[in-house]
Parts: structure tokens; C-alpha cells; sequence
């Protein structure tokens, strides 16, 4: 299952670096939330075009894509398929694409 | 209609164009207050009610806190307009938190909304409930959301969100939902003829299904079929192919819900199954160029992959998922390289056979050295797990190389996987001792306490290797910078073991103590300490230097920590003793081996890798450590050393805890038992079995909506059961399922030739075909189990008339013949006798000829002119199973008219086959009650 989705902007600085969007599929704290968002955002922004898109972060795989300067982040369990959730944001991609026209 | 709301437009505008916060909060504040005294007033419209709701909702967004508006939004859902209703749901779900009083308020009318005709209000309640997720909605509301689910007349867009809202709230609380009760009910919808709605069912089958395994065994069978016709027969929508991927999620989904549950034993599903991932690893042998296309297929694949190495990990369809991994850690692709990687890990954690990995080893060594850490972190754990005895040596000095270019974030870890590795595969102790020196003075800082104690440990307990360690160590104590570790190890490994090697050119007394001696000054307090006790023990061997020992004595003395002071005091005294004094050897003493334990360093590589599922580790039977005799811990002159072990070893239950991803084989012992549905029962279904057992055809079941009739036919040990299954209604029935239930399974083999289409035409009738195998002598009869969507979800469950005599074969033997092995059989317990009651014909006597057509019925030859008796039944045959050869097996029975009674004898050779035969035979012969017996002789 996700357990949470983000959506992190690339700016030229580090410090502007920004979250856009984040749903929480499951009950989580404030604090570790925002460990996980500093973590992880740190972790994916860090990464090379060319590498691969998925991540393990304590013991949940962290899947990521990267559209234009827009980082969509997906937290997944270990027993999850990655391609399949890669598709999931591919998919949400296009369906917000689809809707509100060029995104 | 926000644009009918032209005062929430200008709120919003307003805000936007507000050039600083001040005036932002202003406008805010001033809105707020109209809207509170707007609340006060009353008498809104549901417009108004509307209008102000929205403005709360996006104040609230904005992040300020709003404390209006609760009541108007509870309101606002009520009303029979939908932008009302919508606007009401979106301000419950986002200003209320899921413990909130309001909410109680809203639990009814959210009732009234699903209850609703109007399916987009379905939608917005089954929103609303997924959304919050408390657990008073769940308690009030989980029915209404299954009913939803399962009604035939919701939309297929209900069915989907309601099937989504009940796995959510089964997330949040497992304990609200009837899962077993609700299983069969919720599976039947996997045939489901809408894809979207199969889709989001399987969704929540697997999560129910993985902490119910037993009660939606019978998924099994419909995420096989179902596979089976979008893979193999292409048989899906056009608009659910997804870059040419037939619905790529639900694929996934079922493939992954099929290694939850132990492989299947039934013959048809496996080559159903095995059709399924053939052509999955098929289709991927065409390389397309759109990247999409092969993601969607890629997911599948390794979804597939892994449940073949879940099925049988020597099936030649794990050697084609080899070939394909191998191909993909090769591939261009990061994520394909990945993700091989990781697959194959996986296989190698799981394989006995590593030779197809093996044949890949330079390609994985060379992953080591990939672009990106992720591919290198998975060929690092993949050398770990396809590591055995023969390539040990070699994937052990490439780590080491590697080790010494690694990444800071991986070090550690590749420390602790080169050392396990080393003590699981050495071959020698001596490559063992030099392997972890080595590792020691190439990343000493990353080396954990645990590993020069198992060192330590390890030399300890065997001799012949202490005199080698002591030169290797003090070689490389020699070289100019040395690790504390090593130091360590060097100060106890030359104590204990220096004089072997004193006598021989080089390895002096002298020269051991100038070179430990010269790195003390580097060393932390507690390794000053254990050099201190190395200095004790030489006073004890090298008299020679002792005056040089006793001045360091002397000097630590005055040191000013407290452990290092009192032990130089202790040793000072204890080196100024007369040399006649017998304490100085007695302590000195060599240190015993250690007892054998468990290593500390699996132990802690565990605890690291607890995330992992376990699927780095071998499995138990693999783990054949070759010093296991060597593993030790014990006191040693540093008692804070054990105590550290200790508390490592202390850690190790959490290893057992792992959250269990993969299905235990032993829940397949309790399935079966539990498995069944309870069996229909009814005085007719009785009859109608009874009469089957010394028959070959005839009706099994019936009732208004179905009839199950059987033809069967036996040959040696095997049988082919016909059972025909008729739809009596006009209507069709839909999620038609069949499955057999043996439990003997070792005993009795059942299985349909083919899986039941899941629907069956009005009026019509299939034919499914069981074979049967005898292997031994069974006692239960295999249940039928047919369940179908009528109305209802229903569930029939009747034994098959398959017992140990319709594998009888009549003999014909002559009257000596007979009586012969009758003796030789002899009385109990391969005899099995007993006398029941007896009816008479109309004529009052005894019925002869039904007698000799229910004893011929069972398979028996019924011998002519052998009793001397003309009235009494004598019959022989044989029983074949596949597995026990031939049991043969002799009848008697005495009738007696005048008391009414009858006497049935069996002998066998199997003490099971007399007892099973005697009683089976017994019932059908049996007078019942006068109504029965009437009804009965009709027959």
C-alpha cells in the first residue's frame, strides 16, 4: 500500500526547495512527517538524472519520478511492486494532465 | 457553481490581490465576523449556507483557524441539492478531525445518503467515510458500505468506491469487519464482469485475505482464472489496455496475492498457472522502444518472477526467469538493473541450486561498481546471499578490494556481510584469520566490537591456528598505522599466543613489546587496559623482559584513570612477588575455549537487516556453519567484553518479528480443516450419497435452483467422477464456482480437470470432470463445494461418493481358494465383524437379491455355491491404490430371518480396509425406520 505521496519542487537553490502537495495515507506524526519529508526530499533530490527511481528508506522503498522540475514521490511497503507504483504516478501524471490540461 | 457564488469569487480575488499579510488577516477577520453574525442571525437559505461554508473552507486552507461553520456544514449535507451536499462533505472531511462530536451528527445522514438512490450521493457518502475513517462511522457504517459492494444494482462507480472505503476501513480497524463471514460473498465478485471493479476488490481481498488466509482460500482459484483469461486469452476491454499491458495493477495485484498462500496441489491450477507465467516471460522476450510499454510489462514480469520462485524454486520456469535477470542486470536500463539485482537476490536467498546465478557472477561483481549507490547497495546484497563455500574466497577478496573505494553510507554494512561471510564459508582458518586482519586494517573504523571478538574467539578454540595468528598479527601491528581494533586483537592474540612464536628470528619477546608497546600512546583507555593485561601475561612467559614490564607497571600507577591505575597496581604487585610464588601462574593461566554459541556478528547483521524480510539470510537449512563448534563467548580477562555480547545476543529476539510477508507452508495442514464450508445437510442429501456409494450414477443434490448429478468410472486406483451441475432457474448464475476438498490429501487425490466457466446459462447444464487418484487406504469422502450468485451469495457443500470400496475390483475365487485365505487372514484386527437388524420382504423373507446388488454395488464378486449356506453372501476383491499395491479383501454375510439379524464379516489385509468396508457396507443393509424401509425397497 502508499503510504504517502509528495510532490517536491526542484528550485535552483536548496533552500527554496519546496513541497507542493503531500497526502498521508496513514495516521502519521507531525514530527515524523516531517523527518520523512526532510529525508527523503534530501535523498531524491540528490540523485542523478540517469539513476535509478527507487530508493530504500528505513524499511519502506521510496519510488520517485521526475517531471520537468516537479519531483512526485511515492512511500511504498516493501512487499509493493515498484514499476507498478511508478505507473501509478506515471498515470496520476497523465490523468492531471488529461484534466487540467498541459501541467 | 463556484461561479454562481459570486461573493466567494470576490472573497477569494480579494485575498489574492492583498499585497501583505496585514491586509490579508484584515479581510479575513472582517469576512469571519460577517459570516459568525450571518450563523447567529439564522434564517439562511442553503445558498447562503452554501456561500459561507465555502469561504470557511478556504480560509481554512489558507491556514488560519476557523471555529465557525461546523453546524452549517452538518446542515448543508442534508439537503437534496448535490453542490449543497458536496460543499457540506468537503467542510465535514476537512474541518473535522475523525474524533469530533459533529461527527456523530452526521452518521445518519450519511446512512440516508448511501441508502440513497441517487448513486453521486452514494459517491459523496462513501467520500466522506473513507475520508475520516473514525471508528464510530466504521462500527455504524461498515455494513451499508459491504451492502453497497455486494448489491447487484449498484453501479459499477459504487461498487468500486465502496469496495475502496471498506479496505480503508479496514486499515484502520481490522476489527469492525466480518472478514471471514463476509469472504466467499466478497470473492465472488473477482468475476465481476467490469475490470475497474475486479481491480478494486482484489485490492481489498489482499489486505483481508493476507490476515484470513483460510477464509478466502477460494480467491486462489479466481486470481488463476482470472489470469489466465487476460494473459493467455487476451480476454479484457480494450480500454483497460494499458501501453498495450492488459490492465498492468490488477496483474500485479493478483500475482502477488497468489504468494500469500502455499503453492496449490491441484493439478489444474498449476498448469493453468504455469501457462500464466510462461507467457508473461514470453511476452518479454519482444524489447519494445517505448519506455512505458516496458515498465508496465517489466512490473509484471518481476511480480511473476517472484511468484515462480515462490511456487518451486528447481521449476524450469525459475531457469527462464534466471535467463531473463540475467539479461537485466546487464540491461541499459538503471531501474531494470535494479530491480534484477534485486529479484535475484531474492532467488539466491531462496535457491538450493545458485548455478545459474553463478554463471552471472563477474557481471554482478561488476554492479559494484555502478553508476548509482541503489544498483550498488542491491549487488552487494546479492553477492552476500550467492555466496557458498566455492566462490567464498573469491566474492570475499573482490568485497575487500571494494571496500577500500565504498561509500562512507555502505562500509559498515559491507563490513559486517565480508565478516559473516568469512566465518560461514572459510575454508581454512588460516584465510579466515587473514581475511578479517585485513578487513581490520582496510576499515577499521567501521569494523563493530563484534567482530575481533569472534576472532579472538575463534583462535582461542583452535590450536593449530594460534601460533599462525600471532605472526600476522604482530606483521601487521608492524606496519606504521595500525587500527585500535587491531591493536586489540594483537595485544590478546600475542598475551596469550607470543610465546609460540618467541623462539623464531624476529618474533622476540622484546620486539613483540616494542611493537604493541609503541602504539599505546594512540589507544583509548580501555585498550591501554588490555594491553596492561597482555604486559601481566608476558611476566608470566618472557622472564627476559620483565623489568621492562614492570617499569610500564609502575609508570600506570600514577595514571589518573581509575581502571588503568588499579589494574597497573594490581599487576605491579603481582610481578613483585618472589619468582618461587605460584599466583603469577595461576593467574596466567591459558584462557579455555570458549562454549559454543551462536555468533554475535548474525546476530547483529540481522538486527540491521530486519527490513529486509529476511530475504538476505539464508534459509535455516542452508546455514550450515562450518564453526559452529567455534562460536563462543566466555568470561576473558576484560570482563566488560562478554557483558557486551551479552547485550548483543539480547537483542536477538527482535529477529524473530519481521512482519511475515510470505505465506508459512504450515498454515496448509489447518486449511484444509478449516477450509470447508459446513455441509448441507438433509435427509434426502444423505440418501442420495448413500445410494451413490454402490452405485455409478445418480443424482448427488437437488434443490429448486440446482441439480448436481454424478457419473462415475473406475479403473486400477484411478476414477474419472462426472459431475454434472444443471441450472434450474431462468435467470443465469453468476461467480459460479466449484472446488474439491480432500483431506487426506497424501491419501486421496482430487482435482477438476478444468475450472468451472463462472456462469451458467438458464437452463442449462456443465459437465466438470474430477479425477481421481487412490495413493492408501482413505476414511473421508472429498467435499464438493458449489457456490453461485443468485440473488444471494450461496454455498452448497455435499461429500462426493468417492470411499476406499469404489477402488474395489471383484475377484472370483473357488470355494477352497476362498476358504483358505479367509484363514489366512485370520481374526482381528484384520477382521472386522459386527450384527445389526435386518428387514424382510413383503413376503417375510430375507431380500436375497438386493443383498447381492448393494455387495456387488461396493465392487464385490459375489461367490456362488462357497457358503454352505445357501442364504448367507460370500464376495471377495481387491482394493488398488497407487501407493500400498493391492489390498485384498473377503465378506460374509449371515442373515437370519427368525431373529431378524444379520451378521457382515470382512476380512483384509488392511486392518483399515476391513474396518472401512464393514461399515460402509453395513448402512445400506441396515432395516431403518418402517417409513425409510418402505421408501427404500422402491429402490
Amino acid at each position: 500500500m502508499i503510504n504517502y505521496m509528495l510532490l517536491v519542487s526542484r528550485q535552483a537553490t536548496a533552500r527554496a526547495r519546496k513541497v507542493r502537495l503531500a497526502k498521508w495515507y496513514q495516521t502519521t506524526l507531525q514530527k515524523a512527517k516531517v523527518k520523512i519529508v526532510k529525508d527523503v526530499t534530501q535523498l531524491v533530490l540528490a540523485r542523478r538524472t540517469r539513476m535509478c527511481n527507487f530508493l530504500k528508506y528505513k524499511n519502506t522503498k521510496v519510488v520517485y519520478r521526475r517531471y520537468a522540475s516537479l519531483f512526485f514521490v511515492c512511500g511504498i511497503m516493501q512487499s509493493n511492486n515498484e514499476l507498478i507504483t511508478l505507473k501509478i504516478i506515471h498515470r496520476y501524471v497523465e490523468v492531471l494532465n488529461w484534466y487540467f490540461g498541459n501541467v | 457553481m463556484a461561479t454562481n457564488m459570486r461573493g466567494l469569487t470576490q472573497f477569494i480575488a480579494d485575498i489574492r490581490g492583498a499585497r501583505v499579510r496585514e491586509l490579508e488577516e484584515k479581510r479575513i477577520n472582517k469576512e469571519m465576523a460577517n459570516i459568525r453574525k450571518r450563523f447567529k442571525d439564522g434564517n439562511l437559505d442553503g445558498y447562503q449556507k452554501k456561500k459561507y461554508v465555502a469561504k470557511v473552507i478556504f480560509t481554512y486552507i489558507l491556514g488560519y483557524k476557523v471555529d465557525v461553520g461546523h453546524m452549517e456544514a452538518v446542515n448543508l449535507i442534508s439537503s437534496s441539492k448535490y453542490s449543497e451536499k458536496q460543499i457540506g462533505y468537503l467542510a465535514v472531511t476537512l474541518l473535522m478531525h475523525e474524533n469530533s462530536d459533529f461527527l456523530r451528527l452526521v452518521v445518519n445522514s450519511i446512512r440516508k445518503d448511501l441508502n440513497d438512490n441517487n448513486e453521486i450521493h452514494n459517491c459523496l457518502a462513501l467520500h466522506a467515510i473513507a475520508n475520516v475513517g473514525s471508528q464510530e462511522m466504521a462500527e455504524a457504517l461498515a455494513e451499508d458500505v459491504h451492502r453497497l459492494l455486494i448489491s447487484p444494482t449498484s453501479e459499477t462507480f459504487v461498487r468500486k468506491k465502496a469496495a475502496l472505503t471498506l479496505l480503508r476501513l479496514y486499515r484502520k480497524h481490522p476489527d469492525v469487519i466480518p472478514a471471514q463471514e463476509w469472504a466467499l460473498r466478497i470473492v465472488s465478485i473477482m468475476d465481476n464482469p467490469d475490470l475497474g471493479v475486479v481491480l478494486c476488490v482484489t485490492s481489498l481481498i489482499l489486505a483481508l485475505a493476507q490476515d484470513h488466509l483460510d477464509a478466502f482460500t477460494i480467491c486462489y482459484q479466481k486470481a488463476v482464472d482470472r489470469l489466465n483469461r487476460l494473459v493467455v486469452e487476451h480476454e479484457y476491454a480494450a480500454t483497460y489496455s494499458y501501453y498495450k499491458v492488459p490492465i498492468p495493477w490488477l496483474q500485479v495485484k493478483l500475482l502477488r496475492l497468489l504468494q500469500y498462500y502455499p503453492p496449490s496441489d491441484d493439478p489444474t491450477l498449476q498448469v493453468m498457472l504455469q501457462e500464466v507465467l510462461q507467457t508473461i516471460m514470453n511476452n518479454c522476450n519482444e524489447p519494445s522502444r517505448n519506455v512505458q510499454h516496458n515498465n508496465a510489462q517489466h512490473a509484471v514480469l518481476f511480480e511473476a518472477i517472484n511468484l515462480a520462485i515462490h511456487l518451486d524454486t528447481n521449476s524450469p520456469l525459475v531457469n527462464t526467469a534466471a535467463v531473463l535477470l540475467a539479461r537485466f542486470i546487464s540491461s541499459k536500463e538503471t531501474n531494470v538493473r535494479y530491480l534484477g539485482l534485486d529479484t535475484m537476490a531474492h532467488l539466491a536467498a531462496r535457491t538450493d541450486n545458485l548455478s545459474a546465478i553463478k554463471n552471472h557472477q563477474g557481471t554482478i561483481i561488476l554492479s559494484l561498481r555502478d553508476k548509482d549507490i541503489s544498483v550498488r547497495r542491491r549487488a552487494l546484497d546479492l553477492l552476500y546471499s550467492m555466496c557458498d563455500v566455492d566462490n567464498s574466497e573469491l566474492i570475499v577478496g573482490e568485497l575487500l578490494r571494494y571496500l577500500k573505494v565504498a561509500d562512507y553510507g555502505l562500509r559498515e554494512e559491507m563490513v559486517l556481510k565480508i565478516a559473516v561471510l568469512t566465518e560461514k564459508y572459510a575454508g581454512t582458518y588460516k584465510w579466515y584469520v587473514d581475511t578479517i586482519l585485513e578487513l581490520l586494517s582496510a576499515a577499521g573504523d567501521h569494523v563493530g566490537e563484534e567482530v575481533w571478538y569472534r576472532v579472538v574467539q575463534i583462535v582461542t578454540n583452535t590450536e593449530d591456528l594460534q601460533a599462525y595468528a600471532a605472526k600476522v598479527v604482530f606483521e601487521y601491528l608492524k606496519s606504521p598505522s595500525s587500527h585500535e581494533s587491531l591493536v586489540k586483537v594483537g595485544g590478546y592474540i600475542l598475551g596469550e599466543y607470543g610465546h609460540l612464536i618467541a623462539n623464531e628470528a624476529g618474533y622476540s619477546p622484546i620486539e613483540q613489546f616494542q611493537v604493541l608497546h609503541s602504539k599505546s600512546q594512540f589507544c583509548m583507555a580501555p585498550t591501554r587496559a588490555m594491553l596492561l593485561s597482555t604486559y601481566i601475561k608476558w611476566v608470566n612467559v618472557f622472564p627476559e623482559i620483565k623489568p621492562q614490564l614492570v617499569n610500564v607497571f609502575e609508570r600506570y600507577r600514577h595514571v589518573l584513570d581509575v581502571d588503568l591505575q588499579q589494574r597497573a597496581c594490581e599487576f605491579y604487585a603481582i610481578a613483585q612477588r618472589p619468582d618461587e610464588d605460584e599466583l603469577l601462574q595461576n593467574v596466567c593461566e591459558e584462557i579455555p575455549p570458549f562454549p559454543p554459541r551462536e555468533s554475535a556478528l548474525i546476530n547483529r547483521l540481522n538486527k540491521k537487516q530486519i527490513h529486509t524480510n529476511g530475504t538476505l539470510e539464508r534459509q535455516p537449512s542452508r546455514m550450515v556453519r562450518k564453526s559452529a563448534d567455534t562460536n563462543g563467548q566466555g568470561s576473558t580477562s576484560n570482563g566488560d567484553i562478554s557483558q557486551d555480547i551479552a547485550s548483543s545476543l539480547a537483542g536477538l529476539d527482535i529477529t524473530s518479528s519481521p512482519v511475515a510477508m510470505s505465506p508459512s507452508t504450515e498454515l496448509s495442514a489447518t486449511l484444509i480443516a478449516k477450509g470447508i464450508p459446513r455441509l448441507t445437510a438433509g435427509a434426502n442429501v444423505d440418501r442420495w450419497y448413500e445410494k451413490l456409494l454402490y452405485t455409478a450414477e445418480g443424482v448427488l443434490y437437488e434443490d429448486v435452483q440446482i441439480q448436481v448429478g454424478i457419473k462415475s468410472r473406475y479403473q486400477g486406483p484411478l476414477g474419472q467422477v462426472a459431475v454434472y451441475i444443471g441450472n434450474k432457474m431462468s435467470a443465469p448464475l453468476t461467480s459460479f464456482t466449484t472446488s474439491l476438498h480432500t483431506e487426506e490429501g497424501d491419501a486421496l487425490s482430487a482435482s477438476f480437470v478444468k475450472i468451472a466457466p463462472s456462469t451458467l446459462a438458464p437452463r442449462t447444464q456443465i459437465q466438470q470432470v474430477v479425477q481421481v487418484e487412490c495413493k492408501r487406504v482413505f476414511r473421508a469422502a472429498p467435499v464438493l463445494v458449489v457456490s453461485f450468485l443468485a440473488g444471494s451469495h450461496q454455498t452448497i457443500a455435499v461429500r462426493l461418493p468417492i470411499v476406499v470400496t469404489k477402488f474395489l475390483e471383484g475377484v472370483k475365487l473357488g470355494a477352497a481358494d476362498f476358504f483358505e485365505r479367509w484363514k489366512l487372514i485370520g481374526g482381528p484386527p484384520r477382521e472386522a465383524q459386527s450384527i445389526f437388524p435386518i428387514s424382510l420382504d413383503a413376503t417375510g423373507h430375507i431380500d436375497q437379491a438386493r443383498q447381492k446388488l448393494v455387495v456387488s454395488g461396493y465392487g464385490f464378486q459375489v461367490l456362488e455355491g462357497v457358503d454352505p449356506n445357501p442364504t448367507n453372501v460370500v464376495g471377495a476383491g481387491i482394493v488398488h491404490t497407487a501407493a500400498d499395491g493391492k489390498v485384498g479383501c473377503l465378506l460374509r454375510l449371515e442373515p437370519n430371518r427368525e431373529a431378524k439379524l444379520s451378521r457382515i464379516t470382512i476380512r483384509s489385509t488392511s486392518e483399515d480396509v476391513a474396518s472401512e468396508a464393514q461399515k460402509l457396507l453395513q448402512k445400506p443393509l441396515t432395516a431403518e425406520a418402517p417409513s425409510a424401509t418402505a421408501e427404500k425397497r422402491t429402490l
